[in-house]
């Protein structure tokens, strides 16, 4: 944990400087699970504040300090997959966004070397956000759980409140969705 | 583990090292207290709504019970149900009673026919 029990306990009873110390511990945490989960990086603090934002109002709830992380971890899945169903309420296409944001800083760029290894990674996130369009928000999200953000079962199982073999055959069914559509990419010779 | 598991998975590793860490801007803390404070101030015309219909309800339902504690009282003075009867004077007070015929009226079935 990054922060101690003592300072969760004293948030919850609704110290202000506790609150501010935890926010200050997990913030940069939150903002790449985030960055990750929805993948627009001009949205990324505007989730994370909500995430702190649910978060001061929802401690009274928390059972004990030692299922903090979980905890901190849901609300932040649950912003995140706020966010990505507002955004597709409004029909916002996340790749072009994703182009126009690349290219902006591929210009911004200035030596070559740097500028051919942010190529680089602007293509593996292109080509991984491409092989997520096979799969539901949900899916998505419990994948890059698992997957990028590197969470065990165990983890998974405290964050979604659901049995480990739900977890695995969901997990199993989105990950051989990601591996046709990797399959499909290789044969074309994206990758 | 075939080689394109393995491979997405070095792809999945790939796109953690891509995605770019995001540093919190200066005013990060300040706007999550305001936001805070915005969602608090919203909540609070609620619970002040809510406070105030249950006040009232409350006041409601003491009302009704008196007038029910009263109501009762006034039925229990009777005796009996003969005392209650005498003591209710509605009939006298209606302006409308049906007149009561002491004689026969035409149109009644002549005695003779009756058998």
């Amino acid at each position: 944990m990054l922060v101690e029990q003592e300072v969760i306990e004293k948030a919850r009873a609704g110290d202000p400087s506790a609150f501010n110390q935890m926010v200050l511990a997990y913030r940069k945490r939150v903002l790449g699970t985030i960055s990750r989960l929805i993948g627009r990086p001009e949205d990324v603090e505007d989730v994370a504040q909500e995430v702190f934002v649910r978060l001061y109002y929802s401690l009274d709830q928390l059972r004990t300090a030692e299922v903090f992380e979980p905890w901190l971890y849901r609300l932040t899945v649950n912003a995140s997959y706020d966010y990505l169903r507002r955004i597709r309420r409004r029909g916002e296409s996340r790749m072009a966004d994703l182009s126009e944001q690349q290219v902006m800083m591929a210009d911004s760029l200035a030596g070559g070397k740097k500028q051919a290894e942010e190529q680089q990674k602007s293509k593996v996130r292109e080509l991984v956000d491409a092989l997520f369009q096979h799969m539901s928000e949900e899916d998505r999200l419990l994948l890059t759980l698992k997957e990028v953000e590197g969470l065990s079962l165990k983890e998974l199982e405290q964050i979604y409140n659901v049995k480990e073999n739900a977890l695995k055959v969901r997990l199993f069914r989105a990950r051989q969705r990601v591996l046709k559509a990797y399959q499909t990419a290789v044969a074309d010779g994206k990758l | 583990m075939s080689t394109e598991d393995s491979g997405l998975d070095d792809l999945f590793q790939r796109y953690r090292a891509a995605c770019p860490d995001v540093e919190p801007s200066a005013t990060f803390m300040p706007v999550v207290w305001q936001k805070i404070e915005a969602r608090r101030g919203f909540w609070s015309v609620f619970e002040r709504l809510a406070r105030t219909g249950m006040a009232a309800a409350a006041v409601l339902c003491l009302l009704l019970l008196a007038l029910n504690f009263v109501t009762a009282n006034q039925r229990a003075a009777f005796q009996s149900y003969t005392d209650a009867l005498m003591a209710d004077h509605s009939a006298e007070q209606t302006y409308y009673t049906e007149a009561i015929r002491s004689t026969p009226s035409g149109n009644e079935v002549p005695a003779a026919l009756r058998h």
